[in-house]
């Protein structure tokens, strides 16, 4: 168990950086110019509703995160990623989009984490329906980005009618991407090797 | 405590579970992880939910209500694609936005064609992520294969309500 990375005084300030550099900044800045636009246009009374709804908000999502991100970071440690590479070769047919589809809703993080899983996969010679179900999966489907900001803006009843209503997209993505190669016979490992990307 | 919360907190149980049968080495990068995570995203994302709720207060909702509500109809689906597309951001601003047309009367249907939309579209993951690491002919056939999803996600949307 090394948790050195806790005193690691460089690691620290990137941390503090990150959490309240310019970009937190300018975020607050807005937030703050909205609640005296709300006061002066509204009144005090709705300004006072707004903040009301806000902080109780606030204090439900900070939990649901912390739990959220808890399971993300473990999944993403976990995660098989050979294994899932080995799942979805270039004849795996139907069941290879929708490992793609189970594997895109899973991984956790941003797109820097499913991208780089991507690039893995593309090496591994995996189908490209695959390819193209797993990174939509991951944009439309994410479990991380619907319970972190689904839920929190747009409640439970929103965030499940969406993902309900998304699964399929994933599946009807893979399938044209594997249309659309076969016709204009696209070949993206062809494709890098020629260096013209 | 609400049942999504229980859920959460059970398959954190069953996490942990499997992390301590494969010998407990996963828990402190798992950690650091976490961390590194709610520093990125829970500063930033608490002021803009404070904003987002003062917008929807001030914010005339007739207007939006009316292209993009109920009664705009299927009209209402493309000028969703649309603005999810030209957003430039990541979720937090669209989250934002979501959150702002839904309060002043947005559909359903629309609002999910916007987050699709951007979802599949956002400019910024394109330029920094897909286009260096996978290139151009990816590009190309992802978003040839994408394209009508949003269109398909808001249609799924009407019907199903």
């Amino acid at each position: 168990m090394d948790y050195s990375f806790l005193k690691d005084a460089e690691w620290r300030s990137t941390i503090l950086k990150t959490a309240f550099g310019k970009g937190f900044w300018g975020f607050l800045a807005f937030a703050v110019a909205m609640a005296a636009l709300c006061y002066v246009i509204s009144g005090q009374a709705k300004f006072t509703n707004a903040l009301i709804a806000d902080w109780d908000l606030i204090r439900k999502m900070v939990v649901r995160i912390l739990v959220a991100l808890s399971i993300a970071a473990l999944i993403w440690v976990m995660m098989p990623r050979d294994k899932i590479s080995a799942l979805v070769g270039s004849n795996s047919g139907l069941r290879g989009i929708l490992i793609a589809l189970v594997a895109g809703a899973f991984t956790p993080g941003g797109p820097s984490s499913a991208y780089a899983l991507l690039a893995v996969l593309t090496t591994g010679g995996a189908d490209i329906g695959a390819l193209i179900a797993y990174i939509t999966s991951w944009s439309i489907l994410g479990m991380q980005r619907i319970l972190i900001w689904d839920v929190p803006f747009m409640g439970y009843e929103f965030a499940s009618f969406r993902f309900l209503v998304s699964i399929p997209l994933p599946i009807i993505a893979g399938l044209i991407a594997r249309v659309l190669c076969r016709k204009f016979n696209w070949d993206l490992k062809k494709h890098a090797e020629s260096g013209k990307s | 405590m609400s049942i999504g919360l229980a859920v959460l907190l059970v398959i954190l149980a069953l996490l942990t579970g499997i992390a301590i049968r494969r010998g407990g080495q996963d828990f402190a990068p798992a950690f650091k992880r976490a961390i590194e995570q709610f520093a990125v995203l829970v500063p930033r994302m608490i002021c803009a939910l404070v904003a987002a709720g003062f917008i929807a207060e001030i914010l005339p909702s007739e207007p939006i209500s009316r292209m993009l509500g109920d009664g705009a109809g299927l009209v209402a689906i493309p000028l969703a694609v649309l603005v999810g597309l030209i957003i430039p951001a990541g979720p937090v601003v669209t989250f934002s936005i979501a959150a702002v047309f839904s309060g002043a009367g947005a559909s359903d249907a629309a609002v999910i064609a916007f987050i699709t939309s951007w979802s599949i579209f956002a400019m910024h993951r394109i330029f920094i992520f897909e286009i260096p690491l996978l290139g151009l002919l990816f590009l190309r056939i992802r978003v040839m294969s994408a394209m009508a999803l949003p269109f398909v996600a808001g249609l799924l949307a009407i019907f199903a309500t």
